[in-house]
């Protein structure tokens, strides 16, 4: 201890967890929301649900990202930000707080495949959410225009989200 | 990987209930969720006040990045220009004296319609825009098709609303906030729009596919009347949309209709201009199928 206080590099000494360390990842979640306000007039909607990517990469990273009743809040932030129907990601992200815990007591053990297939299985489930709820208010799409390309997308931007949750949590503990 | 939270916290009471709570916190957190979704499903309009707000809020920072791309754009555009600029001023000359020629024509053909007009003694309608904004963003994650304009209900704007370019139809207007409005699309799969074909005048119905085109079909089950490349106009029918609007262009036909795409893309247009409803009566109507969207 004595002699790394001594050399040169002394960063990794006294370094606790920085301030505000337990806000950090549902504020990534709210920026994940705010990438809808990107000034993008696209005549599709397959860009990914930004919000539920972040909280996947944190809730798969973790189980104590936030307590869990969060969830609820955020998804209604991201409701409003996006202009979902008031209450899908509400109802959708307490959801995916209780599955996963469930699943938490389940899996013996995990490795980043077996997070990457639960993490299609629940962007999936949320996109055909979407995509029946936007059914029953009238634009009933075809699947292979609409969800499909969205899941698709989504599916492949989470090792990104799930990169940016790492590297933050070991950020905001100071490692 | 990090330890999961578990079922158990060890032996400590305080922390064994912290975790029970918020087991029911987040039990409670979806019921509200479906409560609120059933209620936002069932009546979209009861949220009008919250939306608003929400576009309020964020509106203003999609208009700032909009600016800032536009920007560059612009700046990238403008350095394209100066290049091959003797070739360019050429054509455009040759294109300028087509278009004066092409002008004097018009000219002529605007007199005669107004006499013959005056002969038939056909009420004009007077239409001022409402308002005229910029549309600074739009619904790329989800899979309606919805796009955010930079006027809302302080210039006028109110909910039923047409909305359309120079080029053509936008789409009507489903949120209004006081700075900020959403518009849905005519490629949103909800947005309806009685239509028909210039060429010929055929009334046909118009559809949005979610997937940036729009399906066209006749109102008269027989044979197809679609032909590529034909223009399809609003027809004023129902009183919401202002006739004569040019909506899309066909591009492909199928078995009884045609694909189509927007003539008024919503992402090169420069300002979206909002007008009053053709027949104002029909606001009130339209409040009713305005409420299909969220």
């Amino acid at each position: 201890m004595v002699r790394s206080a001594l050399g040169p590099q002394s960063a990794r000494l006294n370094k606790g967890p920085r301030a505000g360390a337990d806000y950090i990842p549902a504020a990534t979640v709210v920026a994940g929301s705010l990438l809808a306000l990107l000034p993008i007039v696209s005549a599709t909607g397959w860009w990914p649900d930004f919000g539920l990517l972040m909280l996947l990469g944190w809730r798969l990273l973790r189980a104590d990202a936030w307590p869990a009743w969060w969830a609820a809040p955020l998804g209604f932030v991201n409701d409003v930000i996006v202009g979902n129907p008031i209450g899908m990601s509400v109802a959708m992200w307490a959801a995916i707080m209780i599955a996963l815990d469930i699943l938490d007591r389940r899996t013996m053990w995990r490795d980043y495949w077996i997070e990457w297939a639960i993490a299609t299985v629940v962007i999936a489930l949320s996109e055909i959410a979407h995509w029946r709820a936007a059914g029953l208010m009238g634009a009933d799409v075809p699947f292979n225009i609409s969800a499909g390309p969205a899941i698709l997308v989504g599916v492949l931007t989470f090792p990104i989200a799930a990169f940016i949750a790492t590297r933050l949590d070991r950020w905001r503990l100071g490692r | 990987m990090a330890a999961s939270a578990g079922p158990r916290p060890g032996w400590s009471r305080r922390a064994q209930y912290g975790l029970f709570f918020s087991f029911l916190a987040v039990l409670a957190g979806l019921a509200v969720g479906l409560i609120l979704l059933i209620l936002s499903l069932v009546a979209p309009q009861s949220y009008s006040v919250v939306r608003g707000a929400a576009l309020d809020a964020t509106a203003p920072i999609s208009g700032a990045l909009r600016e800032v791309t536009t920007t560059v754009t612009g700046l990238v555009g403008g350095a394209g220009n100066y290049w091959d600029a003797a070739n360019q001023n050429a054509q455009l000359k040759r294109e300028r004296a087509a278009l004066m020629r092409r002008m004097v024509e018009a000219r002529g053909i605007l007199e005669e319609n107004q006499q013959l007009r005056a002969a038939l003694q056909l009420r004009e309608h007077s239409r001022d825009a409402v308002a005229a904004g910029r549309v600074v963003g739009s619904s790329f994650e989800s899979s309606r098709r919805f796009a955010i304009i930079s006027v809302g209900s302080s210039e006028g704007v109110q909910i039923g609303m047409p909305v359309r370019a120079a080029e053509g139809l936008i789409g009507r207007v489903i949120d209004a906030g006081s700075i900020a409005s959403r518009v849905l699309l005519v490629t949103d799969r909800a947005n309806i729009v009685p239509a028909r074909i210039l060429r010929g005048g055929q009334p046909v119905i118009s559809t949005g596919r979610g997937d940036g085109t729009i399906d066209v079909r006749p109102l008269e089950v027989g044979k197809n009347p679609f032909k590529r490349g034909d223009v399809i106009v609003t027809s004023g029918t129902g009183g919401l949309y202002p006739p004569l609007v040019p909506i899309a262009k066909v591009i492909r036909l199928d078995d009884d209709g045609a694909i189509a795409i927007p003539i008024a893309d919503p992402s090169r247009v420069s300002f979206a201009i909002v007008e009053p409803p053709f027949e104002p009566t029909a606001l009130a109507a339209a409040a009713e199928p305005a409420s299909e969207g969220p």
